[in-house]
């Protein structure tokens, strides 16, 4: 044999590799088209999905355009302020584990490395757990919102009805076939009516066979990929063993027991309510001056060196821009934030 | 690394007879090939240093208090209250430095080390193919991932059932596994560190095929350990991520959840098994056309 030869598979190893690398995720995705539906018929499909039982992964990916911070090794953002925590957790990918069994049990996994935030759900026993904290804390829901508005009082055409024509004039609905996590998909598209928004579209992936919202995907006007989307990479329509929604908390954790979240917005007394500007798409959201002194009295020198960092400073005040949301930090105090360029907050805040 | 060990790998060798059946002495080249690696004082000093980690963690949290959950490497705060947990320390401390740079020592110092001791002729007289010298040879580095976090394991587990209470282990997820369920996750854990060293041991081997001098390949291969996991830490570099020998590396939380995430394990092992198939082809194409002088 000669020594060219020897190399030989080098080249063919590689070449397979590489061939494998590609046409593997590609070999996943192939399924075939569901039958035809109205957007309608779709959102029925939706709301009478309540009681599926499944278990699943869920991937949430954003491309914001914010910067983003080191997630793993030495110069991970470990610091435990509110605000980069806050952002880290829209900037940065996430995996989750889901499993669901009907509409009352339930436990979701986020999968940190080398640790775990747990929320379990079973009948109106609610246990948050992380394992990074060794901190678990319980919830009883009350009895009112385990018997909550039955599904029954509306049907799911009705709701779907409802919905379709709440949002119809603004909105332009189509479905489309697709594929989801190997399953056979409805897309339903919602495209704004108007063009003064940055959403460019919302995809909703639906479940054929169950209804099962399998992927929300939100595109910024102006470009191909979504900025932000949450889907399942893989799901199995299987009931869950009981064993997942029984939690018991681990020896040596630290146990709080707070009392059930106020069904109100908790906002602190005293402060003004926040205003909203407009409606559909291109609505604005203001809050008056103090409410963010109030809230960020903490404000670390950290959390402001953020702040600087995020933000770039127009007229009258300073301004976050992303691809979907702008948010605008006026001078004088209040913050107003929406779905709409920068100019239009300006415009809005005088 | 002296003559005297050099010598030992020849004597080792001597018993390949020509006449020798095919399949034992395919055995016996295996054989000798562990017996070499493992009667260095130099393995068993690495071991020693990996077994030292868990060791130095147990007696540090043992002298003074654990501090606050959420501070330090993962599951620190755990060990006070339950000693088997040093092990899983010991290992997310060990896996991005110490076992990487351990196997990069053997992995480089394999061809190489032989080449510049000149015994690497004497292992090609011997009617072994170039292929199977190379095979047997990856197998000693396999061997020395599986010892080394080994080691780490059971030295960690060892001084934590002698400082520590020892109790049920608790899962990421909250869940509680008794002393069955702990030494299946643990060896489970063992295979997967293990296999996630394969393909940086795969680029070593291709590392000292290249070179006479150990040293060179050993520290080429401790430079890309380094390099992958600075890269898989940049988000900019988000597409390369999965391609990334390192990316899985500190993947095996996934084994102390309920249920175990298998999709960790599974990626990184077609990951690793990519990284074998192609440095090891790399290292076929130039160790057999190699010219060996030495």
């Amino acid at each position: 044999m000669n020594k060219a030869a020897r190399w030989l598979p080098a080249l063919v190893v590689s070449a397979v590799v590489a061939a494998g690398a590609v046409a593997l995720p590609a070999v996943a995705s192939a399924s075939s088209a569901p039958p035809a539906r109205t957007p309608e018929q779709v959102l029925a499909l939706v709301a009478g999905s309540t009681d599926v039982a499944y278990s699943g992964t869920l991937e949430q990916t954003s491309d914001l355009g914010l910067p983003q911070l080191p997630t793993s090794g030495p110069g991970a953002s470990s610091s435990s302020s509110d605000a980069a925590s806050a952002l880290e957790l829209v900037t940065a990918p996430h995996t989750a584990r889901v499993f669901a069994d009907g509409p009352t049990r339930l436990r979701v996994q986020v999968l940190d490395s080398l640790a775990e935030r747990d929320v379990v759900r079973n009948g109106s026993d609610v246990w948050l757990y992380s394992s990074r904290e060794s901190e678990a804390a319980h919830v009883v829901l009350p009895s009112r919102s385990s018997a909550t508005p039955s599904p029954e009082a509306t049907t799911p055409a009705d709701l779907a009805r409802r919905i379709v024509s709440a949002i119809e004039p603004s909105t332009r609905l189509a479905v489309s076939g697709g594929s989801v996590a190997g399953r056979s998909a409805y897309e339903l598209t919602l495209t704004p009516g108007t063009s003064d928004t940055l959403v460019g579209h919302v995809t909703l992936s639906v479940d054929a066979a169950t209804g099962l919202p399998l992927r929300v995907a939100v595109t910024a006007r102006g470009h191909d990929s979504a900025a932000f989307s949450i889907g399942f990479r893989s799901i199995d329509v299987s009931a869950p063993s009981a064993e997942t929604f029984r939690f018991t908390p681990p020896a040596g954790t630290r146990v709080t027991t707070p009392s059930p979240a106020p069904s109100a917005p908790a906002l602190p007394s005293g402060l003004p309510r926040p205003a909203v500007l407009g409606s559909g798409w291109t609505s604005i959201l203001e809050l008056p001056a103090g409410t963010l002194d109030a809230s960020d009295s903490a404000a670390s020198p950290d959390g402001l060196a953020l702040l600087d960092q995020l933000t770039t400073p127009v007229a009258g005040g300073r301004a976050l821009h992303t691809s979907l949301v702008s948010v605008l930090l006026t001078s004088d105090g209040r913050v107003l934030a929406g779905s709409v360029p920068v100019e239009t907050l300006e415009s809005a805040a005088r | 690394m002296s003559r005297a060990e050099g010598g030992g790998a020849v004597s080792a060798r001597r018993g390949l007879a020509p006449g020798d059946e095919e399949r034992p002495r395919a055995f016996a080249l295996l054989g000798s090939q562990l017996a070499v690696l493992f009667r260095r004082r130099r393995t068993w000093a690495m071991l020693g240093a990996l077994a030292l980690v868990p060791v130095l963690i147990a007696v540090a949290v043992r002298v003074t208090d654990a501090g606050t959950p959420g501070d330090g490497p993962a599951f620190l705060s755990s060990i006070a209250d339950n000693g088997l947990f040093v092990a899983f320390t010991a290992l997310s401390v060990s896996v991005p430095l110490f076992l990487p740079l351990t196997l990069s020592v053997v992995a480089g110092d394999t061809i190489a080390g032989e080449a510049s001791l000149g015994t690497l002729r004497y292992l090609l007289i011997a009617p072994a193919s170039r292929v199977r010298v190379l095979a047997v040879t990856y197998a000693g580095v396999v061997a020395f991932a599986l010892a080394a976090t080994l080691a780490v394991v059971l030295a960690g587990v060892g001084i934590g059932a002698v400082l520590f209470p020892i109790r049920d282990v608790t899962l990421l997820s909250g869940d509680t596994v008794d002393a069955g369920g702990f030494v299946l996750r643990t060896l489970l854990l063992v295979g997967y560190t293990s296999l996630s060293l394969l393909g940086l041991g795969a680029i070593g081997l291709f590392a000292s095929t290249l070179t006479t001098v150990p040293v060179g390949a050993m520290a080429a291969t401790v430079v890309l350990a380094a390099a992958g996991q600075i890269a898989d830490a940049l988000p900019q570099l988000a597409w390369l991520h999965p391609w990334l020998f390192s990316h899985y590396w500190l993947g095996f939380g996934d084994l102390l959840r309920e249920p175990i995430a298998w999709g960790s394990y599974a990626s990184d092992a077609l990951l690793q098994l990519a990284y074998v198939a192609v440095f090891g082809a790399l290292a076929y194409g130039r160790f057999t056309t190699k010219d060996v002088l030495s």
